[in-house]
């Protein structure tokens, strides 16, 4: 019989809102099905739905034929169902055998058999046909193989069904090819695979079936060959939005160089040097790793160097801490969302107001209309959607989280601005805004660096690319010849010549 | 009407509400016991008894938000005074003698932040050190003997009333006015939550978390001292052996009201109430002739009933 995975009618409310309502499709074995939808479609909530982690408020979901209620993840596991979560939940400090069988450690006499242990281990990185070695301690591997053992634990258990949420959010291109390989062959195996992710590309790639998710109602389910990249966003969106990136710009690109980098190094990159002018978006381009963002928080003042020099409009500074970037007009808005951007139990505006509140104090106190009218007129602006400015801002979205993390940024009216990974994680809708107001900055003659690991980002936004590589410049590419081919070469391949 | 409306909102989502309720229950449980228990004199018994806790639950509260905590307060409490003790017995006028408490008070909170800042400790055991050294510097300086205070303008403190208000009282509730408004209304009060929330963001978003975390251990050493030297001043007597237990009452009621243990997040009205509940709590069990040593159980339930409150919000932020 085939394995086959329905979903029936199901809803979700939290507090009586709802957050899917009557979904139902159904997948069957040896397929892949993607999970589309802007952030807040509530792709999330259906995942977390299937491994147990939720109740549905109505219907059931089958596995072969027969209604399922797991009422923890841990059930879930037991009966074959295994999600591979964003953030990889790992022991950093236990070895890949130990990680892959944490729990199920096999034993003899009480005590673990580590013998048996890396044996087992090395059959399922065999047959995975991975690079690396069941002692090795995890932290020391890249970020991809850490997810392929994070997958790799959960094929130990012989599920029959697979969800991956955006698995692809962390790794860099050549990393994903990797795990799509892997992909195929659990597809080839016959498990049911469900895959969640932003990235069209991708979807179309992998996918045989399509459901597209849209404010937590099922929109449609598409065969592959029966739809494309557009239709798809459109009913993601609800709208068509055009070319994701501002029409070629109308935008002078000027003169004057507002931020001079020479022979820069420090932690993880070396003898970096380069020009950014006014009104221009430089992209830096680079594999995860290439020591990009240990660079741009070194121009920031956040990590210290060790050589070099940085020029801000012509006068050589020492940046040594947050504040001097700040005061010389430079912002930093990182990578890290989560980690380094957001703070969680803080609301909306108070998360807006942080890096201006000086401007919105008199004396030492907060004026408090103020900052109100300084938090409307930025969610206004930057269009986030919020019910309330005093909403915690760990309630919202990652694309409005993002929103307001670069209106906290932009109030401070920089000179220049440094953005990482602005679009990781998000959705296309807030994607497009957000590329939107970049342009937007540009063109009122800030001075932009996005750093980013998506090509066609790179290409769509930037005048000017640099490709990092293992800490150093590899090339520079110009937005007239640059093509992703010549591109991924500077970032992955030998040293181009000339 | 419309701040009426948006006071009564701010109770309820901030838990305030649930503290009233429990506050109200407490007292008729207690009334109900011992009928002395709800009279305005027990009521300034209960506030004057919560003089050195609340003044030291600040300090905590600020710390605890700003994701630190400090053990040391109630030991510096002892020596602050056992120290202004020695000195009016040298006849130092008193108007000398509590910036001098202060000053010297404050540097353990200095040494605190040191510790945490440059040399990267834990709070929780940096704090410890300090505890254990001002509570034997406190011992060696009277050589382990309880410091009688004679002088007037000192024992005046103590026992001072502004229309039938104890001044410790009145000092209290002022640090609370005070301190509550700097959190809640004040640039320094919001560098203190975003340190908390998320001290990676705060300081790419260019606070000194390093400087925040700083004045927070100094204020709280400062809190402590004026504490001891109230303490003093009613006693009579600069106690070596003082304080042993505020740091946790003080923490416990800070948890009790709201304050998450993670950091980020609480107020001072909150830390109030909770300071309230606590010292409402042991007074009862005091004219209730329970042995001191039930009261310690009662101390260490009532801290686990805290943290209990506290997973259930932190559960309910979660969802």
């Amino acid at each position: 019989m085939k394995h086959e995975l329905e979903f029936k009618e199901i809803s979700k409310n939290f507090a009586g809102v709802p957050a899917l309502q009557h979904i139902s499709f159904s997948v069957s074995e040896g397929e892949v099905l993607a999970l589309v939808g802007e952030n807040g479609a509530g792709k999330s909530t259906l995942l977390k739905i299937l491994n147990g982690d939720y109740q549905p408020s109505e219907g059931s979901y089958l596995l072969d034929g027969e209604e399922r209620h797991f009422v923890s993840p841990n059930e879930a596991i037991s009966a074959g169902i295994g999600l591979i979560y964003q953030e990889r939940q790992m022991f950093d400090e236990l070895s890949v055998a130990e990680n892959i069988y944490v729990g199920r450690l096999p034993e003899k006499r009480k005590v673990v058999d580590r013998r048996e242990l890396n044996r087992r281990a090395a059959e399922i990185i065999a047959e995975f046909g991975l690079p690396i070695k069941p002692e090795t301690k995890v932290k020391e591997l890249s970020v991809a193989m850490q997810q392929m053992v994070e997958i790799m634990k959960v094929y130990s258990r012989n599920p029959r069904v697979i969800a991956f949420d955006e698995p692809t959010a962390c790794l860099s291109d050549k990393e994903a090819e990797v795990l799509f390989a892997l992909i195929g062959r659990l597809k080839k195996k016959g498990l049911i695979i469900i895959y969640v992710s932003h990235r069209m590309n991708e979807i179309f790639r992998l996918a045989d079936k399509i459901v597209v998710l849209k404010d937590g109602c099922f929109v449609a389910m598409h065969d592959k060959k029966d739809t494309d990249e557009n239709s798809l966003v459109n009913q993601m969106v609800g709208r068509p939005i055009g070319s994701m990136f501002a029409d070629q710009m109308v935008r002078e690109r000027r003169k004057e160089t507002a931020l001079w980098v020479e022979g820069l190094s420090g932690k993880a990159f070396s003898d970096i040097s380069f020009a950014l002018r006014k009104g221009e978006i430089l992209g830096f381009f680079g594999l995860v790793g290439a020591g990009r963002t240990e660079l741009m928080r070194a121009v920031f003042g956040a990590d210290p160097i060790t050589a070099g020099t940085i020029e801000v409009h012509g006068i050589r500074q020492n940046i040594d801490s947050e504040q001097k970037a700040i005061r010389l007009g430079i912002a930093y808005c990182s990578e890290d969302r989560k980690n380094e951007g957001i703070i969680p139990l803080c609301s909306v505006k108070e998360n807006m107001s942080l890096v201006i509140l000086k401007k919105l104090c008199s004396g030492m106190f907060i004026r408090g209309k103020k900052e109100q009218s300084f938090a409307k007129e930025n969610v206004e602006k930057f269009r986030v959607r919020t019910s309330s400015i005093d909403k915690k801002i760990y309630q919202l979205s990652g694309g409005n989280q993002q929103k307001v993390l670069l209106a906290r940024w932009l109030a401070m009216d920089p000179e220049i601005l440094i953005l990482d990974e602005p679009t990781k994680g998000i959705d296309v809708g807030a994607k497009s805004e957000i590329y939107r107001m970049i342009h937007e900055v540009a063109a009122q003659g800030v001075a932009v660096i996005v750093v980013s690991s998506e090509l066609p980002e790179v290409i769509g936004l930037s005048d000017r690319i640099y490709v990092m590589r293992n800490g150093r410049i590899a090339g520079e590419v110009d937005r007239k010849e640059a093509q992703e081919e010549r591109i991924l070469r500077y970032a992955m391949l030998e040293e181009m010549e000339g | 009407m419309k701040i009426l409306k948006k006071t009564g909102q701010q109770i309820l989502t901030s838990n305030l509400l649930g503290l009233f309720i429990v506050m109200i229950v407490m007292t008729v449980v207690f009334t109900v016991l011992h009928p002395g228990y709800l009279t305005a004199k027990n009521l300034l018994n209960i506030l004057t008894a919560a003089s050195l806790s609340g003044l030291i639950a600040i300090g905590e509260s600020y710390l605890i938000i700003s994701g630190q905590i400090d053990l040391s307060p109630g030991a510096v409490a002892a020596f602050a005074g056992v120290l202004s003790g020695l000195l009016a017995q040298r006849g130092v006028p008193f108007l000398l003698i509590v910036p001098i408490t202060l000053c010297v008070g404050a540097l353990f909170g200095t040494v605190n932040a040191f510790q945490v800042n440059v040399l990267k400790i834990q709070p929780f055991i940096a704090s410890l050190a300090i505890m254990s050294i001002a509570r034997g510097l406190a011992y060696i300086m009277c050589d382990g003997k309880p410091v009688f205070i004679s002088q007037e303008a000192y024992i005046k403190v103590g026992i001072t009333r502004i229309f039938g208000v104890p001044l410790p009282v009145i000092i209290l509730i002022a640090a609370f006015l005070v301190f509550g408004v700097v959190l809640a209304k004040t640039r320094f009060g919001r560098n203190v939550y975003a340190t908390g929330g998320n001290a990676a963001a705060a300081r790419l978003a260019g606070i000194r978390i390093h400087q925040v975390k700083f004045k927070l251990f100094v204020i709280s050493a400062c809190l402590a001292s004026l504490g001891g030297i109230i303490l003093a001043s009613r006693m009579n007597t600069g106690q070596p052996s003082a304080g042993q237990n505020v740091d946790f009452d003080a923490i416990t009621a800070s948890v009790l009201g709201g304050i998450a243990m993670t950091g980020g997040t609480g107020s001072l009205s909150g830390t109030f109430l909770g300071v309230l509940i606590l010292q409402g709590f042991n007074n009862g069990l005091l004219l209730l002739n329970i042995s001191t040593f039930w009261q310690d159980v009662a101390r260490g339930l009532l801290m686990m009933f805290a943290l209990t409150f506290d997973y259930f919000r932190k559960k309910k932020r979660e969802i």
